[in-house]
């Protein structure tokens, strides 16, 4: 284009956006290629399955059994016992003066009364017919519905595993071939409040019973307890994977 | 750049980036199963006519009998069917939502007919849910082998689910208390159809031989403790007559040596024979203790033995190529007595004596050493002994009076009692 035309005024001049596009191509390019770069040099599966697993358990409350005595089958323990309520307070009845209370008549030391040898005969009773207490081994300072004598990992997780677990019901037909094999993941979600938020299956086993089972007992143990605060975020926007096995 | 590339690159960006928070995840393990047995309804069979009526009735209390005892279903209650008595057998004649409605998993219809002086049983399995039938078996047996015919069709019943043999066609030897004498029987997996085998005197500790054809145990017939084969009809075999005393008799897995405690002088040791008796050379050589109770692993390269050499009765493996150097595998208890190794090899069985003085069942891991306890608050229970395909074990209790055999799984779940005859029974010994 001659000088003539360039600065004709019917013509329209170019505009100056390489001035600026360039740069910001430059300024964007730069970005995204550190975004990338930090996202390749940490890129990790959507799971880790390689992490290592928590064993979360409850430790029960008691005193640890000698290692040199045969193992006992652990029972449940017992129901915490429901307080009666307090009686109602009676009507305060004040009897009349007496002008003179015969004092009561007590036998001599020596002498046994049928009222003693009742209380006597009770006792006994009683103490045959007592039941043993049953043995509770676990840790001293383990919790009172712990149901291991093992502890690891964090309490919360404790507790939700062992509310997972009351509903792990799997079909007993499962072959033992199958069942050492059998691995699968759950994701799940739980929010402030302790309800289940979503959950999916991550991983399968391979087995659909196994993998309903899993899926079912996840379903049937919510709503778990609220998370404690310094897992309440982490719970709610992370999840947790649960992997069971059989 | 394009927009929609720069779009692309935003959204890529931001999934790496929320990669990175599903990482953080922890990951919680969860063990333990409650294995739930199937719920299966088995309604009465059908006996297609008047003559199949006894023979119908036999069959299922030996069908319902093991399908209770295999312990991988909860046979359901007859009581609460809700389903036409009349019902047909073939899967287009039934209504799968009644038996649905009453938690059946699984359905089995039997039909029975008598054939001149056979029984001819069909068997069909439904998979409620879906209305498919999922197996048909037919059968065919002596007219007075109803239960015969059951175990035919609980062995593929449990077959179909657990693609495992199962163990109901299997027998058992037993020693029968009857006054001073002991007696030894063989019968069938559930102590019923049993015959004699050694009648008089003290007959001890049975051992099914192998393809259950016959019993060898310990006899003090001749004065002191030998041991003897028996098959039914057929006349007695002695295996072993040395030393004084040979006792506890058990068949490598291939059936095809025998091992036995003998004692000689101070000491009682371990000895292994061919199946019939010859070529017999001590296992151990221990001059003042006592090793018994041999239970051979699968491999049938290592014994379970008992051994007093620490002081107290307890349980040693032996390698059979170095059994100079056997290894002690119970440390907890300090009266551990009568091993069974499980044909799955993992477990050994024992029975054992509590601080509180009671007999009880536990297993060991062969690998781990960890003791389990099977029994617990029921009398004395023990001499336990493992079912071929290592799913189940039959053990002596004391928990009703009398000792009587009973069948659990190899976690002691789901003890029963056989449904033997009134009489006293112990020792039992699970074979092919």
């Amino acid at each position: 284009m001659s000088a003539a035309a360039r600065n004709s005024l019917l013509t329209t001049p170019p505009l100056p956006l390489g001035r600026f596009l360039v740069p910001s191509l430059l300024v964007h390019a730069l970005l995204f290629g550190l975004v990338l770069g930090y996202g390749a040099l940490t890129a990790r599966p959507m799971l880790d399955l390689d992490q290592k697993p928590i064993h979360a358990t409850l430790v029960r409350q008691g005193t640890p059994r000698d290692e040199k005595l045969l193992p006992r089958i652990e029972e449940t323990p017992p129901p915490p016992k429901e307080q009666a309520p307090p009686p109602a307070p009676a009507p305060v009845v004040v009897p009349p003066p007496t002008p003179a209370a015969a004092p009561a008549k007590r036998a001599s030391p020596g002498q046994k009364t049928g009222d003693d040898r009742q209380k006597l005969l009770g006792a006994f009773d009683q103490l045959s017919k007592s039941k043993r207490a049953p043995e509770i081994s676990g840790a001293v300072d383990g919790d009172v519905s712990g149901d291991s004598s093992e502890s690891e990992g964090e309490r919360y997780y404790g507790q939700l595993s062992v509310q997972v677990k009351r509903f792990y019901d799997v079909s007993e037909t499962i072959p033992d071939q199958e069942r050492i094999r059998l691995v699968a993941q759950v994701a799940l979600f739980i929010d402030p409040s302790g309800q289940l938020a979503r959950f999916r299956l991550v991983k399968s086993s391979g087995n659909d019973l196994f993998d309903g089972a899993v899926l079912d007992a996840v379903k049937r143990a919510a709503p778990f307890a609220p998370p404690p605060g310094h897992l309440r975020n982490a719970l709610q926007k992370y999840g947790i994977v649960l992997q069971f096995r059989p | 750049m394009q927009p929609t590339r720069l779009a692309r690159c935003l959204l890529l960006a931001c999934g790496l980036l929320a990669s990175r928070g599903y990482a953080q995840a922890p990951l919680l393990e969860i063990s333990g199963a409650n294995f739930r047995p199937l719920p299966i309804a088995i309604p009465v069979p059908q006996a297609l006519s008047d003559e199949a009526r006894p023979a119908a009735a036999a069959f299922d209390e030996a069908f319902l009998f093991d399908a209770a005892a295999a312990s991988i279903f909860q046979v359901l209650d007859r009581k609460s069917f809700l389903a036409d008595a009349k019902e047909g057998f073939t899967g287009a004649s039934i209504t799968f939502s009644r038996w649905a409605d009453v938690g059946a998993e699984a359905l089995v219809k039997v039909q029975l007919a008598v054939d001149g002086t056979s029984l001819r049983g069909e068997m069909r399995l439904f998979s409620v849910a879906s209305g498919k039938e999922e197996l048909r078996l037919v059968h065919v047996v002596p007219l007075n082998e109803p239960r015969k015919l059951a175990h035919f069709f609980a062995d593929a019943l449990y077959r179909q689910y657990t693609r495992e043999p199962g163990v109901f066609q299997t027998h058992l030897a037993f020693v029968h208390r009857v006054g001073k004498n002991r007696e030894v029987w063989l019968s069938d997996w559930d102590g019923r159809d049993a015959v004699v085998i050694a009648k008089d005197g003290l007959n001890v500790l049975p051992a099914v031989a192998p393809g259950g054809t016959g019993v060898a145990f310990t006899s003090y017939r001749s004065g002191k403790p030998d041991l003897y084969l028996e098959r039914p009809g057929a006349p007695p075999v002695t295996l072993v007559s040395a030393g004084q005393m040979a006792t506890g008799v058990a068949y490598s897995p291939d059936g095809k040596h025998i091992a036995y405690s003998l004692a000689q002088g101070d000491g009682t040791n371990i000895w292994q024979a061919n199946a019939d008796g010859s070529s017999p050379h001590p296992v151990t050589e221990t001059s003042y203790f006592i090793n018994s109770s041999p239970s051979w692993a699968p491999d049938g390269k290592r014994l379970a033995i008992v051994s007093t050499r620490a002081g107290s009765p307890q349980l040693y493996l032996l390698s059979l190529d170095n059994p100079r150097e056997p290894r002690r595998i119970t440390f907890q208890g300090n009266y551990n007595q009568t091993p069974s190794w499980s044909p799955r090899g993992d477990l050994i069985a024992f029975t054992a004596r509590d601080e509180r003085n009671a007999f009880d069942l536990f297993t060991v891991n062969v690998d781990t050493g960890k003791v389990t306890r099977l029994t617990q608050d029921q009398g004395n229970n023990s001499e336990p002994s493992f079912s071929p395909n290592g799913r189940l074990m039959v053990f002596t209790s004391t928990r009703n009076g009398l000792p009587q055999l009973f069948v659990m799984t190899a976690d002691g779940k789901n003890q029963m009692a056989l449904p033997m005859e009134r009489g006293e029974f112990d020792t039992a010994d699970w074979g092919p």
